[in-house]
């Protein structure tokens, strides 16, 4: 986020894309109703009415996967409104008349035809967003998880260049990470670009710094991604360590990555359950969970926070951190001697210019968001204050694109997936929790009532759900948060098992999978 | 917080005779909780509006017919304000006495919520044992509703309304609301039904802020009969990447429960259900206790950590060496603290010079 | 019968929309259903737990058949001794209300929108509610002085807004010196100067401002009210449009008690009589009550009009700065309103002048209970308690004589014995402990248990009472089962002790001036008949 969560609270208006923030982050979302009651708006966009939209002054029910083509209706009302923030554009981006000679011919008619959402919607909603003082952004996975995330995401980048509503207090691009570390995963150079601290693996600089510390010489050239990966085991790759990831059970297309795991010769895997991914492992090593281990995480606005161990692991599960070093000096890699979480967080910060500021007894109580570039830094809040990191805010020319899959005769309907409030990811965790049965014990596919009736499946019957890729059985319900045409369901439950069907395409940039769309062939489940 | 900037004093007041300086806005009642006084209150919850309902934190001001509640009452320059006359005191005294009247009991088990003992520790201090003002008993417990997070001991209830102003002005669902009046008021949903039937979305904030426990958190109550004391240790919340505070509340090595960090940077006392409730994976029998490595038959079985160990090592040295170091891949978790993540790429890089290390956020 | 969509689109975008609507659902269906709940809370997008909430406070809102068409009975204390329990007995499905303001004629039994007033079953019958008989002192009245007129509450009868034309000619300033200079205070029962009301609004910042008329009287033994609304509601009107040309207020409300339908009748003509005279630049809204008596505490009445629960707000800020949707408001009461317009016509000099002695102006006291002659009297301020009891009302019926009197309806509690010998004004009445507030006085003679009285006293606080506040909520209780017996000591000095901290802790710390005041009702009772209080005590009541 380039703002931070309290900041929530301040914007005058609040725009909401891809994100169903009540379910996803409740907490998060709790500010924004108060935002709402103290007489902020809000624009909120997604397929499907979700409770978010309730609370909207505009809700854009738009088709899945169109969101760019709303994005750039919205930019050219604004630009033809003059709503534009030319004080902001000359001083701090670049390539504005650019985009603003691009966006002359994607009228909101125009957008209208694509995102199935009337022309005067789209026009109001850039009006809402172009005439704010304090506009900002609200994304999460129905951003990104699109063959085009990457330009949606820069969509929403190029609106807020174009109204100057990045870098104050209220405003800014806010996506919010779904998972309590996975920001953290980033900090710390699990990425196949980046060292410690999104230091750029490409350059040169940062290979000689850290062939210095890690005792070898780097790669110049980036990693492969996990999708990437997994299209290459048995050729290519042949040996995998994951940590704590349900990767057949969350990843797309179950049926190719159960084969690309068995394809591989050798698989360690570290978790706290015996997941399905673990029945793949060669070796699996039991980890410490969550109140067993001592730790840092970072949320989703960038604040560091301390882990803190409560209770004895069961057994003999070790942290990871204790694990992988250990795996590491059996193949004598140096610089694995590692004796607590703590030596781990002060080595992090040492080599990381965002971490330099902090260690582990700095961040005893969560007070810094990082960049802490030195030891007397009161953290970055809000980035992008004054200026930008890389110097100027640059636009990008974006056209629309379909999804990689559209609906057609054989698969006429829109699958979307996402979260439910009660559950949380695959279920590893939620469905081992006592209670949460008594408010979710099982999943379905959410109908509109009236394609319901038009496909003959009656409420709470079982319908058999087909893509390019799979069929899995499923309960139907009628659901008014589904518009005709669209269904929807979580991925959370191994017995539905979605990912048989999605992973239609990939961002081309990122590799995240299409999850968020997917056309399917619904019809009465026939035993 | 981050080094807070101290307001600026603009303007003074009396308390107890000392004078002390505030900025506009503040009231009486924050002005001498700086100060270090000891203000009793039931209905206040620093996150919520001043309400005004318990009238404990009464003080006396100059010039005022009757003592003013210090929670609602705005700081004015020159006001000259006492917070423990004996007649307020005594005031406060006959307030619990009355309060206690109403009630079933007045000692909970701490884990029915964070809040749970704040009556208690008023009847202590003003040393309120009880007998006065005897009379029917207000609130009437909710034996319906069956859900497995919430208990509405409602016996126990003083309507001091926190939980139904912090289901609306933190939560912001209204799932909660207040029936009839006077003596007749209740705490319900709407049409008195149950939880489940409402817009709860079972966050819990409300049993965290109730002062009496007459919302109590079921599934922490199942370990009231365990043996030891009630520890806290603050965390952050496994889940979303919102990262809010916690206090993880274990008895004897046992982890019976979870309470929001009123201070939490993040959530300032806020969690939803998955934070509140869903924690019981942790000590769950399906945890994995020991390395299981894959034997001749096919089959994962378990054994000693240096077996394992080897095994894991030798595997990557030798597909490493047969098909070169870009061959091994780490995915590192997203879930796992930085530790974690960072000796995962550490490995990848340190062991083999290659960058061939990703993370689960693509999924 | 209209659609529950008809009904939303009727009100949605109108002001102060939840009352009116939920009356209308309640005049649709003679009860608020679970569907018109959701209807409604769907419609204003108010959460549906909280409109349910809203809905279960006021006492006349049914949620289940016969509902509204169900006969209610006055059991107030003056009811009470009218026939009022036998009466309610006889009806069939009869419940009891509160004080309906017919003290002067009663009892008064209320079914869907009729009063009937009667002693018996047999003998109830929808009569025109009493008008004030000529003044009985034959003194200078101001807002009596045209209310016996035919016609008066007609446009015809009333000749026109005279008054209000004066005003509008009036610079502001000027305006507002007049009615501060005439000590005008207000006569709801806090008595706060009127002028400066006014002038505190005008100057406070944020628009639109209002005029709220506080019509609800809902306090036992007060019917002054009525009587002007009924007799002469466009002297109120006048009234509130010079304050709003006073202050710069855009907007009117009258917020009317539920127990007066006919009144809302007649008060709705009006306005649509006054209309063109008060022009575009004052619109008036009239808004019935839903049956609770602290929505007559002006914290409480402006949460009301905002479809809020009517808990009493926080003081500061006060109305003159926060009151209609947070914006500055003048709250008065409908006596204060109809005083102005015969300021402004006949000068601060004249109505200073219509007291005795130093005090200014006069007040409409309501009497009732066991009295000769009970009715609404406009006396001049300082005239003798005795005067207006044995002169103007002849006194204790016959063979009996006046035990005690209730002041300020039963907020002021008991005045008995040499403490009778008092003048009507605050400084006299407050020297004995009590206060005249709105001048509602009951009369009991000696035939009369007082401590039975004093219980039916309290019972009205505790069920009026909003639950707000722990003081009032348990201390109203605790007291009404002191004084009947179902609860606390049988020993006296331990009852009293426990009476008297209940009683001082609710004056010091409760709220609002309803817990403040019900300990009135023990404290004098004590005070006056100890012996009635040991007695009851050693019977065990
Ligand atoms: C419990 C309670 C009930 C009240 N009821 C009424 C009422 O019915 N009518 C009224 O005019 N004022 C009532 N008041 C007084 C109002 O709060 C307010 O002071 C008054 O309307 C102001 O008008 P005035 O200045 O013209 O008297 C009540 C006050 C309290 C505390
Ligand atoms: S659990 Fe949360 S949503 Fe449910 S009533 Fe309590 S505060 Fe409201
Ligand atoms: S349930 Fe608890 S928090 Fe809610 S009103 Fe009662 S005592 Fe207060
Ligand atoms: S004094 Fe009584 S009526 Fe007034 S706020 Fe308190 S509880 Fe409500
Ligand atoms: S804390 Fe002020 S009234 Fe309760």
């Amino acid at each position: 986020m380039s703002n931070p969560l309290a900041d929530m609270e301040k914007p005058d208006l609040i725009f909401c894309i891809g994100t169903n923030m009540t379910e996803c982050h409740p907490v998060a979302a709790t500010r924004i109703k108060r935002a709402l009651k103290r007489g902020a708006q809000m624009v909120v966009a997604d397929p499907r009415r979700i409770p978010l939209a309730e609370m909207a002054e505009l809700y854009l029910p738009i088709r899945v996967g169109s969101d760019v083509a709303l994005l750039l209706g919205m930019a050219h009302v604004i630009a033809r409104e003059r709503l534009v923030d030319r004080e902001f554009i000359d001083a701090r981006t670049k390539d504005g008349e650019a985009f603003l000679e691009h966006v002359q011919q994607f009228t909101p008619e125009w957008a209208a035809g694509i995102t199935g959402l009337p022309p005067a919607d789209i026009e109001r909603a850039a009006l809402l967003y172009g005439r704010a003082d304090k506009a900002a952004i609200y994304y999460t996975l129905g951003i990104t998880e699109h063959i085009c995330g990457v330009d949606n995401v820069q969509s929403l980048c190029n609106l807020a260049l174009l109204t100057g509503n990045l870098g104050r207090e209220g405003t800014g691009i806010n996506p919010m990470r779904g998972q309590n570390n996975i920001q953290g995963a980033g900090d710390c150079g699990a990425v196949p670009a980046n060292y410690p601290g999104f230091q750029p693996v490409h350059d040169p600089a940062n290979g000689d710094k850290f062939a210095k510390l890690y005792g070898r010489e780097m790669d110049g050239e980036k990693g492969i991604t996990k999708v990437t990966a997994l299209n290459r085991c048995g050729e290519g790759i042949h040996a995998m360590l994951i940590d704590g990831e349900n990767t057949v059970v969350s990843d797309p297309d179950r049926h190719h990555c159960e084969h690309a795991l068995r394809a591989l010769d050798h698989l360690v895997v570290i978790d706290i359950f015996r997941t399905e991914t673990a029945e793949f492992a060669d070796v699996v090593l039991p980890a410490t969970a969550w109140g067993e281990t001592d730790g840092v995480c970072t949320n989703t606005e960038r604040r560091v926070q301390r882990l803190r161990a409560a209770v004895t692991p069961p057994g003999e599960a070790k942290p990871d951190w204790w694990i992988v070093s250990q795996i590491a000096q059996r193949m004598s890699i140096a610089g694995f001697e590692f004796e607590s979480a703590k030596d781990v967080f002060n080595e992090l910060c040492g080599l990381s210019p965002i971490y330099a500021g902090l260690d582990w007894d700095r961040i005893e109580h969560g007070e810094y968001n990082w960049p802490v570039p030195h030891k007397d830094h009161p953290g970055t809040p809000v980035l992008h204050e004054g200026e930008f990191k890389n110097g100027r805010g640059l636009f990008r020319v974006i056209c629309y694109r379909d999804p990689a899959e559209v609906v057609d005769d054989e698969f006429p309907v829109w699958l979307t997936t996402g979260r439910r409030l009660q559950a949380y990811h695959t279920r590893t965790q939620t469905g081992r929790a006592a209670g949460i049965d008594y408010l979710l014990s099982e999943e379905s596919l959410e109908i509109h009532p009236d394609d319901l009736a038009d496909w003959g499946i009656p409420d709470g019957g079982w319908a058999s759900l087909r893509s390019r890729r799979g069929a899995i059985k499923i309960r139907a319900r009628a659901s008014n948060m589904s518009p005709r045409g669209t269904v929807f369901c979580s991925f959370s439950f191994s017995d539905v098992p979605v990912n048989i069907l999605t992973g239609s395409g990939y961002d081309p940039v990122t590799e995240t999978a299409e999850l968020k769309v997917c056309p399917v062939n619904i019809s009465p489940f026939e035993e | 917080m981050i080094a807070e900037v101290k307001p600026t004093a603009t303007a003074t007041l009396t308390l107890d005779g000392v004078e002390v300086s505030f900025t506009e806005g503040e009231t009486i009642y924050e002005v001498a909780e700086r100060a270090g006084r000891e203000v009793p209150t039931l209905c206040y919850d620093a996150r919520l509006e001043a309400f005004g309902g318990c009238r404990l934190c009464v003080v006396e001001v100059d010039g005022m017919r009757a003592p003013v509640a210090s929670c609602t009452t705005p700081a004015t320059a020159g006001m000259v304000v006492k917070t423990t006359t004996d007649a307020i005191e005594k005031h406060r005294r006959t307030l619990l006495e009355l309060v206690a009247s109403e009630n079933r009991e007045n000692e909970v088990d701490e884990l029915r919520g964070h809040a749970s003992q704040e009556l208690k520790s008023l009847l202590d201090r003003y040393e309120v044992r009880g007998g006065r003002f005897a009379g029917r008993q207000s609130g009437t417990s909710n034996s319906t509703d069956d859900n497995p997070f919430i208990l509405r001991d409602y016996d126990l209830c003083i309507s001091c309304y926190r939980c139904v102003r912090v289901c609306a002005e933190q939560e912001g669902d209204h799932a909660i609301t207040m029936m009839n009046r006077g003596f007749e008021k209740q705490i319900t949903t709407e049409f008195n039904g149950i939880l489940k039937d409402s817009a709860c979305t079972f966050c819990g904030q409300c049993v965290q802020t109730c002062p009496t426990g007459a919302l109590g958190d079921r599934k922490a109550m199942r370990a009231e009969s365990l043996p030891g004391e009630v520890e806290k240790t603050r965390t952050v919340c496994p889940y979303c990447g919102v990262g809010c505070s916690v206090d993880l509340l274990t008895k004897e090595d046992r982890l019976v429960g979870v309470q929001p960090a009123m201070d939490g940077p993040a959530n300032e006392g806020a969690l939803c259900i998955k934070g509140q409730f869903a924690f019981d994976f942790v000590q769950h029998e399906d945890r994995l206790k020991m390395p299981l490595v894959r034997d001749e038959d096919g089959e994962l079985h378990e054994t000693d950590w240096e077996t394992a160990l080897d095994r894991a090592a030798d595997g990557f040295k030798k597909a490493a060496g047969e098909h070169g170091r870009h061959a091994v891949y780490g995915v590192a978790s997203g879930r796992a603290p930085h530790e974690a993540a960072y000796t995962m790429q550490k490995f990848i890089r340190a062991g083999f010079g290659t960058h061939q290390i990703d993370n689960c956020s693509r999924a | 019968m209209a659609t529950n969509q008809e009904l939303i689109e009727q009100w949605w975008k109108e002001e102060a929309p939840l009352l009116p609507l939920l009356h209308a659902f309640h005049d649709r269906d003679g009860f608020i259903s679970e569907e018109a709940i959701r209807a409604v809370a769907d419609g204003l997008k108010i959460p549906v737990a909280e409109v349910f909430g809203t809905v279960t406070f006021y006492h006349h809102f049914a949620r289940k058949a016969p509902g509204q068409a169900a006969p209610r009975v006055c059991t107030g204390p003056a009811c009470k001794y009218l026939g009022a329990p036998e009466l309610l007995k006889s009806l069939e499905g009869a419940t009891p209300m509160a004080c309906a303001g017919r003290c002067d004629d009663g009892v008064p039994v209320l079914q869907g929108h009729e009063v009937r007033v009667g002693r018996t079953a047999d003998s109830l019958e929808k009569t025109p509610s009493p008008l004030p008989p000529p003044n009985p002192g034959n003194v200078e009245e101001c807002v009596f002085a045209h209310i016996r007129e035919p016609e008066r509450n007609t446009m015809e009868g009333y000749r026109g807004y005279e008054a209000l034309e004066k005003a509008r000619g009036m610079s502001r300033a000027n305006l507002l010196a007049l009615i501060t200079d005439s000590h005008l205070a207000g006569r709801g029962g806090a008595g706060f100067p009127t002028g400066k009301k006014w002038e505190m609004v005008e100057q406070a910042e944020g628009e639109p401002k209002s005029i709220v008329c506080n019509a609800d009287e809902g306090e036992p033994g007060c019917f002054k009210d009525r009587a002007i609304l009924d007799y002469d509601p466009h002297a109120v009107i006048e009234g509130m449009a010079i304050a709003a040309h006073a202050t710069g207020a855009t907007k009117g409300f009258i917020y009317l008690r539920y127990e007066y339908p006919e009144t809302f009748q007649i008060v709705e003509r009006a306005m649509a009589e006054a209309e063109e005279l008060l022009g575009d630049g004052f619109k008036l809204y009239l808004r019935r009550g839903g049956g609770a008596y602290i929505c007559g505490e002006e914290g409480s009445l402006l949460n009301s009009l905002e479809g809020k629960h009517p808990f009493p707000r926080n003081r500061p800020p006060f109305p003159v700065t926060h009151g209609y949707n947070d914006l500055p408001t003048v709250v008065n009461n409908v006596e204060t309103l109809a005083s102005v317009a015969p300021i402004v016509m006949k000068g601060a000099e004249w109505y200073r002048g219509l007291g005795l002695g130093e005090h200014a102006g006069t007040k409409l006291v309501s009497v009732s209970g066991d009295i000769q002659r009970p009715g609404n009297f406009e006396a001049p301020f300082g005239l003798p308690l005795l005067t207006l009891l044995n002169e103007w009302c002849g006194g204790a019926p016959e063979g009996r004589s006046i035990q005690a009197v209730t002041m300020a309806g039963l907020s002021g509690g008991f005045l008995a014995g040499d403490d009778l010998d008092v003048t009507l004004d605050e400084p006299s009445i407050r020297a004995k402990g009590a206060f005249l507030g709105a001048a509602g006085i009951m009369v009991f003679d000696d035939t009369r248990d007082m401590v039975e009285v004093a219980h039916c006293a309290m019972e009205f606080f505790a069920e009026e009472s909003c639950g707000k506040c722990f003081p009032c909520r348990i201390g109203t209780q605790r007291l009404t089962e002191r004084l009947n017996g179902a609860a606390g000591p049988a020993d006296e000095t331990k009852w009293r002790e426990e009476v008297h901290d209940i009683g001082r802790t609710m004056m010091a710390t409760s709220a609002c001036g309803l817990g403040v005041a019900a300990p009135n009702i023990t404290e004098s009772l004590v005070k006056y008949f100890p012996e009635q209080v040991a007695a009851s005590l050693k019977n065990g009541r």
